[in-house]
């Protein structure tokens, strides 16, 4: 159980004057600049889910989970992990919980991956039954076997991806915090490390937080989103709950015979609804008619139907607004609608 | 205790095989020295060549010549610089991944410089121990030196390095407040080569000059052990020297709490 009550974050820095001139200046002013990079945030998340932590570069993602895991402290606000206050308690904390920064290593650099695991069963106090049980799920999952015997520095991105989030896991910590963790994948070592994630939370019922830019991270293994932008939290909701209030456009694609017959079709004011709720695209060089709608005004039935009597369709396609987009649209500030 | 050891010992074995990992730099960085020594070496017997008396500095030639060699193996294994790891961790931000695990950040970083220590002791450190005694009896015609000595000797060594390793935690610190500390590093190195008694003995400075150098920690980093082994102290004054020492330690330890629950307090993690 994570509360986050009230968090605020703010980053001072002295003031910086532009030029030579403007840098000999800043050696003599005392003027301060302060950030507020995280703006009262609150929410809490309970055991065993998945959340994804999202915002656009700078939003303030990294500073929260940073003061979640103990190494900033909140300018205000607390929070509390299992009832433990990580900027007061940061080794009590630390026990209890897993990190991988998908950009850092928590791994030695020049050292064997094993004596990295070494090193940390020791630390977090793992008993040698333990120790076993968990490499063997890990090499299941992770496949870390294959390198295991390498030094960290000659490991691929993937592999080192994998072998950070197996030394996260190692002590079974009851949350793991993973930001940005498929980084600079590719594809099947993404989807690996997705289906490594979702069992742990599965077998452990770990809680993860996740951040990423990824938005196949989140519709893969998120519930529950969290959207953060300039520090403020915007949104904090069930993946399904966000598609169903943001994402209410649908485009329809079709291949028609006759382009020109179509001209004259007008199907806002034929379905009697505001010309941005149904609107009709023309693509001559391509023979194709894009409808971009709103699927709680009209149906792509209705669409189909009409658009059948006048010409002959070839071929048709339905798009549901991705994630992507919606997300998209959030970080532009503007709403479900504006995406039309 | 034994937990503690249980957790930090890994870290310095850990330093070891790093070390082993990179061996042609460490062995070069072996003949850079001990080239350095041997520099050192002739200069001295050139300095004491064309003096008129056979003792400068309260020091025989024959002392000189294992105040030479033993500064150098004291400064092996005393001169274990963390400050550049400190700083690394800082600027690049690696010290957030220190602050994730339940482990002390300065307790790991004491861990690995005593690996570096046992490393350096061991190779080249106790070689040329062995090879300057060797060389004092069979050439010099002296005796070997005595167990106690050498027991106080490491003693006072050990001290010195937890001197050394805990100042150098507080110098460190300072990326904290200018994120580099290259610089500051250069002119750390030169002055305490100086102060520490690295370079000359202390005691051919002025005798009001090492009064100061009394006052301040760098003199019980290699001076004090180095004259420890040359039985320049015995009775009261060895007492004394050892719990300078001890002194230095607890007051440079209690310092480096302090600057670094201040420094985390407002620590700004940089990069990402």
């Amino acid at each position: 159980m994570i509360e986050v009550k009230h968090i605020s974050k703010d980053f001072v820095s002295a003031k910086k004057y532009p030029g030579l001139k403007g840098a000999i200046k800043g050696l003599f002013s005392n003027e301060k600049i302060v950030k507020r990079a995280v703006e009262d945030i609150s929410f809490n998340i309970a055991d065993g889910e998945i959340v994804g932590y999202i915002g656009s570069n700078g939003a303030g993602k990294s500073t929260t989970i940073k003061m979640m895991t103990g190494i900033l402290n909140p300018t205000s606000g607390e929070c509390l992990v299992n009832g433990v206050n990580p900027s007061k308690n940061r080794k009590q904390n630390a026990q209890n919980i897993g990190v991988v920064f998908g950009q850092r290593t928590q791994l030695w650099w020049d050292l064997p991956l094993s004596e990295s695991f070494t090193i940390l069963k020791e630390i977090y106090k793992v008993s040698d039954e333990e120790y076993q049980e968990r490499m063997e799920f890990l090499n299941r999952v992770l496949e870390l076997e294959k390198f295991f015997t390498s030094p960290v520095r000659t490991l691929s991105l993937g592999q080192r991806m994998r072998a950070d989030l197996g030394a996260a896991l190692l002590h079974n910590p009851k949350v793991l915090y993973l930001d940005e963790p498929t980084i600079g994948l590719d594809l099947v070592v993404k989807d690996n490390i997705r289906e490594a994630i979702r069992e742990i939370n599965q077998k452990y019922n770990t809680t993860v937080i996740l951040t990423t830019h990824d938005i196949g991270d989140i519709e893969e293994l998120c519930s529950r989103i969290i959207i953060i932008d300039e520090g403020k939290k915007i949104y904090d909701g069930s993946l399904a709950a966000l598609k169903e209030e943001y994402g209410t456009v649908r485009t329809v694609t079709m291949e028609v015979k006759s382009i020109e017959k179509l001209q004259e079709v007008n199907l806002a004011k034929e379905f009697d609804v505001a010309p941005k709720q149904c609107r009709v695209e023309l693509d001559r060089e391509k023979n194709t008619c894009q409808v971009v709608f709103d699927k709680h005004k009209v149906q792509v039935p209705q669409i189909l139907s009409r658009i059948m009597e006048v010409t002959e369709v070839k071929d048709v396609q339905i798009q549901e607004t991705e994630l992507a987009e919606i997300v998209k649209a959030i970080y532009r500030h503007e709403n479900g609608e504006a995406v039309l | 205790m034994r937990k503690m050891l249980k957790i930090y010992a890994p870290f310095s074995i850990n330093e070891i095989k790093r070390q082993l990992a990179y061996k042609g730099a460490f062995y070069l960085w072996i003949l850079v020295n001990i080239f350095g020594s041997f520099i050192s070496y002739y200069l001295w017997m050139a300095v004491y060549g064309s003096a008129e008396t056979g003792v400068l500095g309260g020091m025989t030639r024959n002392e000189m010549v294992v105040y030479v060699f033993m500064a150098y193996v004291t400064g092996s294994m005393v001169n274990i610089s963390i400050s550049k790891t400190v700083s690394d961790d800082i600027v690049k931000g690696t010290v957030s991944m220190n602050l994730i695990k339940p482990i002390d950040y300065r307790m790991s970083l004491i861990a690995r410089a005593v690996g570096d220590m046992v490393y350096q002791f061991l190779l080249p450190g106790i070689f040329i121990w062995i090879g300057l005694e060797i060389y004092r009896v069979q050439v010099l015609g002296e005796q070997i030196v005595s167990i106690t000595t050498i027991l106080w000797y490491l003693i006072s060594v050990v001290m010195s390095f937890l001197i050394y390793v805990l100042f150098d935690f507080c110098f460190g610190m300072i990326a904290f407040f200018t994120t580099y500390i290259f610089g500051m590093t250069m002119a750390k190195n030169a002055i305490l080569s100086f102060l520490t008694g690295q370079l000359i003995p202390l005691s051919f400075f002025p005798e009001g000059v090492q009064k100061v150098f009394d006052f301040l920690p760098f003199s019980s980093m290699i001076y004090t052990p180095v004259m420890i082994y040359l039985g320049k102290y015995t009775g009261s004054e060895l007492v004394f020297v050892l719990l300078r020492q001890a002194v230095w330690v607890l007051i440079l330890y209690a310092a480096g709490s302090l600057i670094w629950r201040k420094v985390t307090t407002r620590l700004v993690v940089l990069g990402g």
